[in-house]
């Protein structure tokens, strides 16, 4: 039996996501803003056989920027898939863009008509039977957030077939007739496993990833050839500005006339609710100071009133009652020292001292969440854009920024809906600076040891502190790598959608729970290793911890930090493993001064000044993006070089200033 | 007259936008901005910041710079 392959594809931002999880009982990332989805995602059918494939959003089959080629790619190689197609009912001219193309590639189709409520809404009364009949394939209403309609979609997926050889063929006049069929003969003979048809438009339309896969044929030039005479016909006897604009055209007269005999429109009223919130978060004088107060709450959110106070519940908690019954099972078990050792000063130390800031990393994850389903995103890019100007970039870039926010890696990867390389490029170099959660502890425990009574206030200086650093080096690069390319905005601005609990928890918990995976795996794992390390020694087992290999390991390094104030082994041994996953850091630290996180930071005030604590916050935040977030720029950037230089301005950042906060700090008598 | 010259809540029919870069031209095309539609201006952000349009109920955002380019019939 073969396993049906589907795929999800549609517009950004029409519920595609949504869909996803509701026929697959998974969940994926759903968030308010053209843009949500940047790779193929795989999840299984539930009751039945099979895989769905989640895709990025795409305003045409003709890519501009990296996400949406993601989709042309798969078009082009995948043959046996049969595709479900959501249109957005309230946007249906537009959406249909999309439809026909997919249609003329195959009728192997299903379309999902989505958000119908919202059509409703603004009058729009649509008749998916006659749109049936006119497209030949099915078309399903559904309102994918609330899975109304879900069945009758998994009944038509049952039923449909995957292999049809039905295209859509519509008629493109003369003259592109002319230059399909010869096309088509050329064409021929070529392993290509889809509609030559669709190729050959696709081709004429200008589409580069088309072109690509044509590049390679000794008859190339002759493609080129047919294209461009059939262009200068057609500017010649019909006047057109290209062939795209003509092949648009075609399309959109179809699309017309089928969306007259099937939507009837009452009213047609625009949404009051997000006329109202626009006007005032993008107002004149409130846009930015909104933006930065929602920031400040958030962070407040996360340092302050919620998240710490939960936290050291946790702390005392885990340093308290699980320490002892712990303590004491071991005792009566009668385990060895070596185990009582590994179990309490590396696993409950290590572990113990990262897990204590699950509850702050949730309310953080949850406030990110919040932000990205309600729509909101989308305004911050038109209010940052300004700025963002000034230093080359174009307000998009704000997305993955905030996005990094929660983790980098994410963040570097929805850099991809950004249409220009360069914005792109200079955006995913950013990204590592912005204070990620897992930094979150390594703050949480200096600024509790050292500057107690204002804590807030310092965390939230690291956090300016990284947003100024990116955005200096972004001026830096597009003004000297990439000055010669402008930047573009362009952004559309979805409706406000009132959030779901349901979407909104989910969302906190598939983040949060990162987290807490990384606890229970590499951080286990480091904690174990660190903690063999500080415990032997050239001498042998249970040696004193400056006799220790960590001990050696850290000393050699030391020395590079001297001028910077830290320059022990055991912050250096913490800042070597650091570059695995920035909370081993506290890891490390717990297991290093053997203590619990609550009397760590008593211990640590003997061994920094406040000055040095700050300069090692400041020195963690920056130093060189953690070993998954390198994988995913090496992954995003397809460039050793830029990965290699993403660690460079990282590390020789981090060291500047912290060199100069250090020294300055000192000549001040800090 | 421009779309960059309408003032808030103008409504004006485009007639030309063949001169702005050709990666806008196109998304402009995919969401639906043609030779003769109608789009209404929704406000301007200050600073020459960007300006939100409306376009057959969808709102789309645009750098002034652009707008510039855009030729424009009001209403
Ligand atoms: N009112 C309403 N909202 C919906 C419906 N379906 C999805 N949404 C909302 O639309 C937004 C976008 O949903 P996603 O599933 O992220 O959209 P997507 O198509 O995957 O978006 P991209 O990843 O950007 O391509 C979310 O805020 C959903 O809650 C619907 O039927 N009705």
């Amino acid at each position: 039996m073969t396993a049906q392959q589907i795929a999800l594809i549609g517009n950004p931002n029409t519920g595609k996501t949504c869909l996803f999880n509701a026929l697959t009982g998974s969940y994926q990332y759903v968030g308010n803003w053209s843009g949500v989805t940047v790779e193929k995602k795989v999840g299984y059918l539930r009751n039945q056989q099979g895989t769905l494939i989640d895709l990025p959003g795409i305003y045409s089959v003709n890519p501009i920027s990296a996400d949406e080629a993601v989709v042309t790619d798969f078009l082009i190689q995948e043959d046996c898939a049969s595709f479900v197609n959501i249109v957005d009912a309230s946007q249906l001219k537009r959406n249909l863009h999309v439809t026909i193309q997919l249609l003329e590639r195959g009728k192997n189709l299903i379309v999902g008509l989505n958000m119908i409520d919202v059509a409703k809404k603004r009058g729009a009364v649509i008749d998916s039977a006659r749109l049936q009949e006119t497209l030949g394939v099915p078309v399903v209403p559904i309102i994918a957030r609330t899975e109304q309609g879900i069945d009758q979609l998994n009944q038509q997926l049952k039923k449909s077939k995957s292999t049809t050889n039905d295209v859509l063929s519509l008629y493109y006049g003369t003259i592109i007739e002319r230059a399909i069929q010869e096309m088509e003969e050329e064409l021929a003979p070529l392993p290509i496993k889809v509609s030559k048809r669709w190729i050959a438009l696709q081709f004429l339309d200008g589409n580069q990833h088309v072109e690509k896969l044509l590049d390679s044929e000794e008859n190339f030039d002759v493609f080129e050839n047919i294209r461009e005479k059939a262009e200068q016909k057609l500017k010649k006897e019909q006047r057109v500005a290209s062939l795209t604009q003509h092949i648009h055209d075609t399309r959109e007269s179809y699309i017309e006339k089928l969306v007259q005999n099937s939507v009837v429109v009452n009213t047609s009223r625009t949404n009051n609710w997000t006329e109202k919130i626009d006007s005032i978060v993008t107002n004149k004088f409130l846009g930015i100071p909104i933006f930065l107060l929602l920031m400040y709450v958030m962070f407040m959110l996360t340092f302050d009133w919620l998240g710490f106070p939960l936290s050291d519940l946790l702390d005392a908690f885990i340093a308290g009652p699980i320490t002892f019954v712990l303590e004491n099972t071991l005792e009566l078990i009668g385990a060895s020292t070596f185990i009582q050792s590994l179990i309490l000063d590396g696993i409950v130390a290590g572990v113990g001292g990262v897990l204590v800031f699950v509850p702050q990393i949730f309310v953080l994850f949850f406030c990110l969440s919040l932000l990205e389903d309600s729509g909101y995103m989308a305004r911050v890019t038109i209010v940052m854009d300004r700025l963002m100007q000034t230093i080359g970039l174009n307000g998009k870039s704000f997305i993955p920024l905030i996005i990094g926010f929660g983790c980098n890696v994410p963040g570097v990867m929805a850099a991809r809906s950004i249409e220009q390389p360069k914005d792109r490029l200079v955006t995913m170099m950013m990204t590592p600076f912005m204070s990620c959660s897992a930094r979150l502890p390594v703050y949480a425990l200096f600024a509790g040891a050292f500057f107690a009574s204002n804590q807030a206030l310092v965390v939230l200086s690291l956090y300016v502190l990284g947003i100024v650093v990116a955005l200096i080096l972004a001026k830096f690069l597009s003004s000297t790598t990439f000055k010669e390319q402008k930047s573009l905005f362009i952004m559309e601005l979805p409706p406000y959608r009132l959030p779901q609990w349901r979407t909104l928890w989910r969302a906190t918990w598939e983040k949060g729970k990162g987290f807490i995976r990384k606890a229970g795996t590499y951080i286990f794992g480091g904690s174990v290793l660190i903690w063999f390390l500080s415990y032997a020694g050239p001498s042998g087992l249970a040696v004193e911890m400056d006799e220790s290999y960590l001990a050696m390991i850290g000393g050699v390094i030391a020395p590079i930090f001297e001028p910077l104030g830290f320059g022990t082994w055991q912050a250096s041994a913490a800042l070597l493993t650091g570059v695995l996953a920035k909370e081993i850091v506290v890891s490390t630290m717990s297991i290093i001064y053997f203590v619990p996180e609550m009397e760590l930071q008593s211990f640590l005030s003997d061994q920094f000044t406040p000055l040095i604590a700050y300069g090692f916050m400041a020195f963690i935040l920056l130093y060189i993006p953690c070993l998954a977030t390198v994988a995913a720029v090496r992954k995003e950037t397809h460039s050793r070089k830029w990965t290699f230089l993403s660690i460079v301005y990282g590390f020789v950042s981090a060291y500047v200033l912290v060199f100069v906060i250090y020294q300055v700090g000192k000549l001040l008598g800090y | 007259m421009l779309l960059s010259e309408l003032s808030n809540n103008d409504i004006a029919r485009v007639t030309d936008f063949s001169k702005v870069h050709i990666v806008i031209q196109k998304r402009l095309r995919q969401l639906g901005i043609k030779q003769d539609c109608e789009v209404c201006l929704i406000r301007k952000l200050p600073f020459g910041g960007p300006c939100m349009l409306e376009s057959s109920g969808q709102c789309i955002s645009l750098r002034l710079d652009e707008a510039r380019l855009i030729e424009v019939q009001k209403k």
